[in-house]
């Protein structure tokens, strides 16, 4: 099937849509073990790596895409998309502008934005989106969201490492919705087979920046750690809620993507809070790594309210600020290994 | 070492200065005026503040009687008083991160170590507002000390107008922001108990105006050859326009300075003194280093005179005028979303290269400032652009606003010295 591919700094690209015209939703994630240096021409090196990288891919791979979708987020995506146009080749580019408020008037402007994209999508791919086709996308979408909170639920008992974890997610987010059905319905087998996490692993609560790449996941383990929470948009952020399957589609999805947990890229840092002490309570976690990617302007604001808060309630934390980098991170490593050598 | 650093004999002439107006220093009654007004408002109870944000409608809040203090002009003000630093290592210390905007950490600073105002210190508010229109860091800092002083804070959500946006997205856009009007008028009443007063925010709206037409007036003089004024003292003087929209005590001092330039034009004199000749004509784009404005000054020593910037020109957009109040509303909108400062790329090239034509500059410096990553986002396709369009070279300096840290005497002056170089050579074709 034909992919259309979009940048999304957080969850705010509404998938459904994409896929209610008949393409499969592919989500950007760059790569880590390629050089910048494709970007780099056009944005310096005190920008986001990971959203250098995301150009890095859109200026190699756009010919495989029938188009791209940027989804407002943070000031990479708004003022990136320029840069985008003007040097990556494709067919169709289009700015989606969802709002960084959740009331009354960014939901009516948030249903505006959806309808702007339907159109264009109908004009652009001569195709003809109707409700029922994106009634039919919202419940693929949520088969895989209902799996995904499965695996959610397994991971604070079963033995799936971070890097399964993450993988699985980052497959919902590139692959065909029935391939990422199955790689997850695998993982959930393999986890409900298998043992329980091992004794000597200490349970955290991840959150900061979006992790994009598995290796870092591997770091965390390496020192000790399991994730089994976090409020990352490649992570729950994605899941944690059902896209309602009753009424208009297009108000469903507006209601849906406003009502997600909230990210830094969001008006709404008290909501933040709430979802992490909440996601603490739950599972009765009182560990949480906390970690930056360089340059990450929005978590970095937030990380010293979000993380002394945590600190008051007595939750014991580590805040890191993180390279984009698959490479073994000494500095880090040593880090985490100080942090478990406390805990 | 020394030898790079130190310009060939021709190049740097010591004995001339910038030649400041006559009226320049008259700059100070409209910023007493600001900070004994602004310290009124704070202490009687029935007067109220607001914190906002460079790209907010000050006239709004004229229209509610409600004073609008600045954290990001009083920033700068802790620059210029050399405190910036360790206010930012104050909240370097607290956990800010070195990568973050040097005007918020040097306000949580001065928030945090509770700075006189003389020194860049602000009052706490009754209220805060501010837009994403610039950037995100405006409403990350609001929100910030919005939950810190424990302050109602409203935030506009601008839609950006990205390269390519047509005019009826446009208008959906602007149907969002009016929307949010009508929201924080409600926010405002509720936690002031003040109402909008059309009438006032209609004069304010007209007094605007007449200060934005002298300073639009003021940057037409400054096309002539020589430029009668430059970077130098813009760089102060647009303080009214920021912060005193709408009053006349700005509007006094506007016409002060702008009679003093018109004479400098009519006689064909510069701003370099002793009638030096002006060779290089600069445009700056981006937002000055606060804490060493000596840089401005010195690039007379080449007989090199910042002409244009784009930075405090974009404080002086056309104002709604005899509008009705809808009118009016949506025309605030767009002014809101389209500022010069936030242009997108495609529109921000045109705008470059049409001031270049304008003000027959020949070299333009862009500050990629490591505090304002989305004025820095596009600025090599700025720079190919004007380079390949024109023919005109282009420096990109990176350096910080606020932060001192980011500043290296020595670098800057080498990398000027070569643009010098680079501008003569391109004249001699």
């Amino acid at each position: 099937m034909k992919k259309i591919a979009y940048f999304d700094s957080s969850h705010d690209m509404p998938e459904e849509i994409i896929m209610a015209a008949g393409f499969v939703p592919y989500k950007i994630f760059g790569d880590v073990h390629k050089s910048n240096a494709p970007a780099d021409q056009y944005l310096q090196a005190f920008f986001c790596p990971a959203a250098r990288s995301f150009l890095t891919e859109a200026l190699t791979r756009s010919a495989e895409w029938e188009g791209i979708i940027v989804a407002q987020g943070c000031n990479a995506t708004n003022r990136h998309y320029d840069v985008w146009k003007r040097h990556v080749s494709t067919p169709f580019l289009h700015w989606f502008n969802g709002p960084i408020k959740d009331d009354a008037m960014a939901l009516r402007f948030m249903k505006t934005e959806l309808w702007r994209l339907i159109d264009t999508l109908n004009r652009q791919f001569r195709v003809s989106i109707t409700d029922d086709m994106i009634a039919a996308a919202i419940r693929e979408s949520n088969e895989v969201k209902k799996r995904l909170q499965r695996v959610s639920a397994l991971r604070s008992e079963k033995d799936i490492t971070n890097r399964e974890y993450l993988t699985v997610l980052i497959k919902s987010m590139t692959l065909p919705k029935k391939d990422a059905v199955a790689a997850i319905d695998e993982l959930i087998h393999k986890a409900e087979k298998g043992g329980p996490i091992p004794k000597n692993n200490i349970k955290v609560l991840l959150t900061g920046s979006d992790v994009t790449y598995p290796e870092l996941m591997d770091q965390i383990d390496e020192a000790g750690f399991r994730v089994v929470r976090d409020d990352l948009s490649v992570g729950e952020r994605y899941y944690t809620t059902l896209i309602p399957e009753d009424g208009n589609p297009v108000d469903a999805l507006a209601r849906y993507y406003l009502s997600v947990p909230r990210p830094a890229t969001k008006v709404g840092m008290r909501k933040r809070i709430e979802y992490l002490e909440g996601a603490l309570a739950d599972s009765g976690l009182d560990t949480v790594i906390s970690q930056n990617i360089k340059f990450c302007e929005p978590f970095a604001y937030d990380s010293v309210m979000v993380n002394g808060e945590l600190k008051e309630r007595g939750i014991r934390l580590l805040h890191i600020e993180r390279e984009f980098t698959p490479g073994p991170d000494n500095q880090l490593m040593n880090r985490l290994a100080a942090f478990s050598e406390m805990l | 070492m020394n030898q790079q650093t130190t310009a060939p004999a021709s190049l740097e002439a010591p004995q001339i200065r910038i030649d400041t107006l006559p009226h320049a220093k008259s700059l100070k009654w409209p910023m007493v005026w600001y900070l004994l007004v602004g310290q009124l408002y704070s202490m009687l109870p029935w007067k109220k503040t607001a914190w906002t944000c460079a790209g907010f409608p000050v006239e709004l809040l004229w229209g509610f009687d409600i004073f609008p203090l600045h954290p990001e002009n009083m920033a700068t003000v802790a620059a210029a008083q050399k405190q910036s630093q360790r206010l930012i290592e104050h909240a370097e210390g607290m956990g800010y991160s070195r990568d973050l905007c040097s005007y918020c950490k040097t306000n949580l600073g001065a928030v945090d170590t509770n700075i006189k105002t003389t020194l860049g210190g602000i009052a706490k508010p009754d209220i805060i507002t501010c837009t994403n229109t610039i950037c995100d860091t405006h409403w990350k800092w609001f929100q910030i000390q919005a939950e810190k002083l424990k302050v109602p804070i409203f935030i506009f959500d601008c839609p950006k107008i990205v390269s390519g946006t047509d005019e009826r997205t446009i208008e959906g856009y602007i149907n969002y922001m009016v929307e949010q009007f009508y929201d924080f008028f409600e926010f405002v009443k509720k936690h002031t108990g003040k109402e909008l007063n059309i009438d006032r925010l209609n004069r304010a709206c007209e007094e605007s105006e007449r200060m934005s037409v002298l300073w639009r007036e003021i940057y037409e003089y400054r096309k002539c050859v020589p430029s009668p004024y430059s970077s130098a003292e813009t760089s102060a003087s647009f303080f009214p326009l920021v912060v005193l929209p709408g009053k006349k005590v700005g509007i006094k001092f506007f016409e002060k300075i702008k009679g003093d330039i018109r004479k400098r034009a009519e006689s064909g004199r510069g701003t370099l003194s002793g009638g030096a000749k002006e060779r290089y004509r600069l445009l700056f784009e981006g937002i000055p280093f606060w804490y060493k404005m000596r840089f401005m000054y010195d690039l007379a020593k080449y007989s090199a005179v910042e002409t244009y910037e784009p930075y405090t020109f974009s404080f002086a957009p056309p104002k709604p005028v005899g509008k009705d109040y809808t009118e009016t509303l949506r025309e605030v909108a767009r002014i809101m979303m389209d500022l010069p400062y936030s242009y997108n790329l495609e529109k921000r090239i045109q705008y470059f290269e049409q001031a270049v034509k304008d003000f027959k500059i020949d070299g333009v410096i862009l500050h990629e400032n490591l505090s304002c990553r989305p004025s820095s986002t596009g600025m090599i396709d700025l720079k190919n652009a004007i380079q390949e369009d024109l023919g005109v070279p282009v420096l990109i300096l990176q350096c910080d606003m606020n932060d001192p840290r980011a500043y290296s005497e020595a670098q800057m002056k080498t990398r000027i010295e070569s643009f010098i170089e680079v501008m003569e050579k391109n004249r001699k074709g």
